[in-house]
């Protein structure tokens, strides 16, 4: 009976995990407001006084797709676990941030600029221990071309 | 103010990357030299030497990378050097732009007469990855390779994409306006000596070549390569002397990240928040802004570009940032053959990257080389039939590294 794989996310502190609902994990500054993504711990406003440390917030699980792309070649070691094609997208969050992602579909005719898409964390890939995971936006909307 | 020219380039042919040998250090003396002995000087007469650092991958994580950050003072000792000022930069692809525009400060500030400007590079084949590094957290787990699998053409192809959405068109629309922008390059880089690929393409086998990230085709994506250049900069009166063709520094801007630039910038997950600028590209259009103002002209001044096309999305990219103009006129100018040598606007009669591969840390040299030939009228078959008087080198690199030079005929 093959045990149940331990899920890690790929890199500690970008999203919420465990969760049932993941949020992208960034920061706010208390003084001019700017938001970030990942988080830090200095704002990157350049007319902010930096009076006090960015505070950590979850960024909006729902954006707006601004651009994307199909990769359609391998990456090599050590980034070869992303296997082609896959998917990238721009998303541009309510924050006023746009954030670069994995998309769920590399079906072009299901992607839209300016189509709902809806953050979700998923497998990348996995090894004989773990399944090691990563962010999407998934299209939340039907495209009509 | 002290003005500065050009009093002599010289570059190698570029070569595929990736083979350890002749040496690096070995071209950029020899280009180096060549520079000199064109503008009859020798190391003694040299006041500086400002070197680019190179982006070599190391062996071993564990292996000190000191050696390619002292090229200067590698060239320095290995040509000759009488306590010359040794000052290595670094800024992605733009690094010579930056090196070239440090010794134009330095010359008009009156620090220096007389500067000797190189980059050589052997770049690193494929795509490019950050160095994963245990010891620096930063790069051992954030890094957006690792997480999303994004790389430098994903980040063009994302705006290629957005720019035809951006103008109510199909992405076949900028697809075949990239295809077109290749063909037009190749055909210069057919008719250069130095370029790597001299075959002319046609619109067809670009589109034909495999997608690496829809809408960019693998042939719309330049190589990397090896090349080594150097540049004799020295103050206008010591330069009258030397040449009786120096070319005149009009401008030299440096350009770095904003924080509200609104298009995704490599190599980074995000965006920065509030305030966004209106217009993408912000970044781009600023240093490019800078350099007309410290020339005093307009972008109806610019006679020739040599524009960093690292994909041909850039070239379409600069064009329009330089321009200032609607963007259907740069589909326009493009299609219309007007970039080519008897054109309204040449672009890139280098060839391009797109003919070149990119030796990254010199790319900027090689394009500031080929107009200081057009200006001089030596640049043999791909020379521009227009009369010249004013070119702009456009330079762009990853983390928002940007260089614009403007350079002008002195006599
Ligand atoms: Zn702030």
């Amino acid at each position: 009976m093959s045990k149940e794989k331990r899920k890690v996310p790929i890199v500690d502190g970008l999203f919420t995990w465990p969760s049932d609902e993941p949020r992208l994990i960034g920061s706010r500054c208390p003084v001019c407001g700017s938001v970030q993504f990942p988080k830090s711990n200095v704002c990157n406003n350049p007319d902010c006084d930096h009076s006090k440390e960015p505070e950590q917030i979850l960024l909006s699980p729902e954006g707006t797709l601004y651009s994307y792309t199909i990769h359609r070649y391998d990456l090599r070691p050590p980034f070869d676990y992303h296997k082609a094609p896959y998917a990238i997208g721009a998303v541009e969050l309510p924050e006023g941030i746009i954030v670069v992602g994995r998309l769920t579909t590399t079906d072009e005719e299901k992607l839209k600029i300016g189509m709902k898409v809806r953050l979700k964390v998923g497998e990348l890939y996995s090894d004989g221990e773990n399944a090691y995971l990563t962010y999407f936006f998934e299209p939340v909307e039907e495209v009509r071309k | 103010m002290t003005e500065s020219a050009i009093v002599s380039a010289a570059i190698t042919e570029w070569t595929a990357s990736g083979e350890p040998t002749p040496s690096l250090m070995d071209r950029l003396a020899s280009v180096a030299v060549e520079a000199l002995r064109r503008a009859k000087l020798r190391p003694r007469d040299v006041d500086a030497v400002i070197a680019t650092t190179t982006a070599l991958p190391f062996d071993n994580p564990s292996f000190i990378t000191i050696s390619a950050q002292h090229f200067a003072h590698r060239l320095a000792s290995k040509i000759g050097s009488h306590g010359m000022k040794c000052i290595n930069v670094c800024g992605a692809c733009a690094s010579t732009a930056i090196a070239f525009a440090t010794a134009d400060a330095m010359i008009k500030s009156g620090y220096i007469k007389t500067a000797l400007v190189v980059g050589a590079d052997n770049s690193p084949r494929g795509f490019y990855y950050q160095a994963p590094s245990v010891l620096d957290a930063d790069l051992a787990t954030g890094y957006p390779h690792k997480v999303v699998g994004i790389t430098n053409p994903s980040y063009w192809a994302m705006w290629a994409r957005r720019r035809a959405y951006e103008m109510g068109k199909p992405v076949e629309d900028i697809k075949e306006l990239m295809a077109l922008v290749k063909v037009i390059h190749s055909e210069y880089g057919a008719r250069n000596p130095y370029a790597r690929y001299r075959k002319v393409f046609t619109v067809e086998e670009v589109l034909k070549s495999p997608v690496v990230c829809d809408p960019l085709h693998l042939y719309m994506i330049s190589a990397t390569s090896s090349g080594a250049g150097a540049i004799v900069v020295a103050d206008m009166e010591r330069a009258k002397k030397l040449t009786d063709k120096p070319v005149k520094i009009a401008a030299s801007a440096i350009g770095g990240p904003l924080s509200n630039e609104p298009a995704p910038r490599l190599v980074h997950f995000a965006t920065a928040g509030g305030g966004r600028a209106v217009r993408p590209f912000t970044e781009w259009r600023r240093v490019i802004e800078e350099a007309y103002k410290q020339a005093g002209i307009t972008a109806e001044d610019i006679d020739i570009m040599e524009v960093h096309d690292t994909n041909c999305f850039n070239t379409i990219n600069w064009i329009d940032q330089a321009m200032g103009w609607e963007r259907e006129e740069t589909d326009k100018l493009i299609r219309k053959g007007e970039i080519r040598h008897n054109g309204r606007l040449p672009v890139n009669l280098s060839g391009g990257t797109a003919s070149f591969g990119e030796a990254v840390q010199c790319q900027a040299l090689m394009m500031i080389h080929e107009l200081f030939l057009q200006l001089r009228g030596e640049a043999g078959e791909r020379q521009a039939t227009k009369k010249l008087r004013v070119g702009l080198c456009t330079a762009y690199g990853a983390y928002g590294s940007y260089g614009a030079i403007i350079v002008e005929k002195a006599w």
